[in-house]
């Protein structure tokens, strides 16, 4: 991760401030305190989905936080394999923007790296087979929905990656689905074989006449689909309750000779990823009914670990995704309710 | 677009041609046909491969095909004083490493293995000793069978080429990929096993200090099926580390 010019000094003082006891950091909080998040969803009206989520943000002005603006945007792909990379069933395709604001001490080479792992990151977790929504697809073998999941980090203070991973997560729950329905195209059927039967050419065929040719209620085999006109943008994504959020456990270190076991602790303000380099990235799905499962589990940064210290590590984190990820459930839920049921009741006032 | 007007440049876009017998390859032979879920495939190792190189070395493991060459400590250019050495990782990919055809310059590289074998590899080498230098390491996938066994394999040739270079390590890396299918853990998978697992899961370690420098997992796992997946990946690492450690005792190099 980007890291701010920090001296010698400011990386001691706040690496020793974590390994004290008890620990002690700049803003005052717990080694597994989450700094304030807040979140919207709905905030781009031409997505099909989209949410704004800023950690840390200062409640009088509203600025110093980490900021990420997500939204999911559907196209039409088609899926023949001569024209481009759609594939039946649909796929899903994220990418991470960096603004340069945010990084200010950046060459835009080292800009464009770090937007490349962030979108490699989010891209290999979220693209995954084993997440992918069931209703992405419009017609079997001819055309299926492309999401494109864009992600932009408008201001960083710090834990940027549990940030996008959260915002990712609102703006595929918040996204809705067209409903498509398959049309075929059927030729009327050939009166000659009646005619001939009867003998009379007076046979009334109204009821054949009045029939269309554009019959979409049985469908043997579509060839084309169109948008039915409902009041609603659609329905959301199947198994929108699985996608993933990320908890990063930051890792510091003791200083080398030193006895002292290592410290891990979340939500990292910028001046603290930069003084302490290892971090275990965890992104946790918690299925209903099933275990937690593992989405992805990175190690970042120079240092290394053992075994034994992973393991324990992997069953804090898994603890504090677990109260991540209720907390933003609720979260989601009071949005659905505010752009659906309020919006109706003030709209119904008027 | 960039155009390298010295080259033959092929057609704009290709596509892997599709036999009929693929059609019938949709599902996976379960159990492992060919060797049992905790067998690696064989390594051959061969450091010193490219003279011009200060320490190369040449990795084959089955379909997978990798070469490495590491040029350093030099002077770093153009960039600012640093107090620790900087680590360079370059991946590329032949035109002909994958089924389907990779255009040169354009889609040759792979940031994302590159960044893999860095985090791999960083924690290893001792870059407090060499302030203001860079260390390049260059990696040329000859032929791919899956990017985990890409990055598996790169890390362990990238290690054994810094030690062929004469570099301060920590100790030696190697690593392992290991895969979730069904319930089972198969280790080292292939595109084919890769791509109807669950999930995968690269683990980077220096066995000779138990320390791991590197997981990169990704797809669906539960917590214990991925923490049986280290155990089986660190295991089999110990095992890689002799090999490689019997291959640079017998390379050229040194004698």
């Amino acid at each position: 991760m980007a890291s701010v010019s920090t001296s010698k000094a400011e990386v001691s003082y706040i690496q020793s401030g974590l390994l004290s006891n008890p620990p002690l950091r700049a803003d005052g909080r717990g080694l597994y305190d989450y700094r304030t998040v807040s979140l919207e969803t709905g905030v781009a009206p031409l997505a099909n989905g989209s949410a704004h989520l800023s950690i840390g943000q200062n409640p009088h002005d509203g600025g110093g936080g980490t900021e990420v603006l997500a939204a999911a945007k559907l196209e039409v792909e088609s899926v023949d394999p001569g024209k481009g990379e759609g594939m039946d069933g649909g796929r899903i395709v994220c990418t991470v923007s960096c603004s340069p604001s945010a990084y200010p001490h950046l060459s835009s080479s080292a800009l464009d790296d770090l937007q490349h792992d962030l979108t490699t990151l989010l891209h290999q977790t979220l693209a995954h087979p084993s997440l992918h929504p069931s209703n992405l697809a419009i017609l079997a073998g001819k055309n299926s929905w492309l999401l494109n999941l864009d992600c932009v980090v408008l201001a960083d203070a710090g834990n940027a990656h549990d940030a996008l991973f959260m915002a990712a997560r609102a703006a595929l729950w918040d996204c809705k689905v067209p409903r498509t329905r398959g049309v075929e195209y059927k030729a009327a059927a050939a009166p000659a074989a009646k005619v001939a039967e009867s003998g009379e050419m007076d046979v009334d065929r109204d009821a054949e006449a009045q029939q269309s040719g554009f019959d979409t209620r049985s469908i043997a085999r579509a060839v084309d689909f169109e948008l039915p006109d409902y009041w609603d943008e659609g329905e959301v994504l199947g198994g929108r309750e699985r996608w993933p959020v990320c908890v990063t456990l930051n890792i510091a270190a003791p200083p080398p000779g030193s006895k002292g076991s290592l410290v891990p602790y979340l939500d990292a303000i910028q001046q603290e990823e930069a003084a302490t380099p290892l971090r275990l990235l965890l992104v946790f799905s918690f299925p209903p009914a099933t275990s937690a499962r593992l989405q992805a589990m990175r190690i970042l940064g120079s240092g290394e670990l053992e075994s034994d210290q992973i393991r324990a590590f992997v069953g804090t984190g898994e603890n504090y995704a677990r109260q991540l990820w209720d907390a933003l459930n609720g979260k989601l839920r009071d949005e659905d309710i505010r752009r659906g049921q309020r919006a109706r009741d003030r709209f119904a006032r008027r | 677009m960039s155009l390298d007007r010295r080259r033959i440049n092929g057609p704009d876009e290709s596509f892997p041609p599709v036999f009929a017998l693929d059609g019938l390859q949709g599902t996976l032979a379960s159990p492992r046909k060919d060797r049992s879920p905790t067998d690696i495939r064989p390594i051959f190792l061969q450091p010193g491969l490219i003279s011009q190189a200060n320490g190369s070395a040449y990795i084959e493991t089955a379909k997978t095909k990798i070469a490495c060459a590491v040029y350093g400590p030099r002077q770093s250019r153009n960039a600012a004083y640093s107090e620790t050495g900087r680590l360079n990782v370059e991946v590329k990919f032949t035109p002909f490493s994958c089924a389907r055809r990779r255009a040169p310059m354009r889609d040759a590289e792979d940031r994302s293995i590159a960044v893999a074998i860095h985090q791999a590899l960083v924690s290893s080498v001792r870059l407090d000793l060499l302030p203001k230098s860079t260390i390049d390491i260059f990696i040329t996938i000859i032929e791919s069978d899956g990017l985990d066994g890409c990055v598996a394999s790169g890390s362990v040739a990238a290690s054994a080429a810094l030690a062929d270079a004469g570099i301060e390590l920590l100790g030696l890396v190697t690593s392992c990929a290991a895969a979730i299918v069904g319930r089972d853990i198969w280790l080292d998978p292939t595109e084919g096993e890769a791509r109807f697992s669950n999930g995968t899961l690269v683990l980077a370690c220096m066995p000779a200090l138990k320390k791991i420098t590197s997981v990169w997992q990704t797809g669906e796992m539960q917590v214990t099926e991925a923490l049986g997946c280290m155990d089986a990946c660190q295991e089999k690492c110990t095992e890689i580390h002799s090999v490689v450690a019997q291959a640079l005792l017998e390379s050229p190099s040194l004698k």
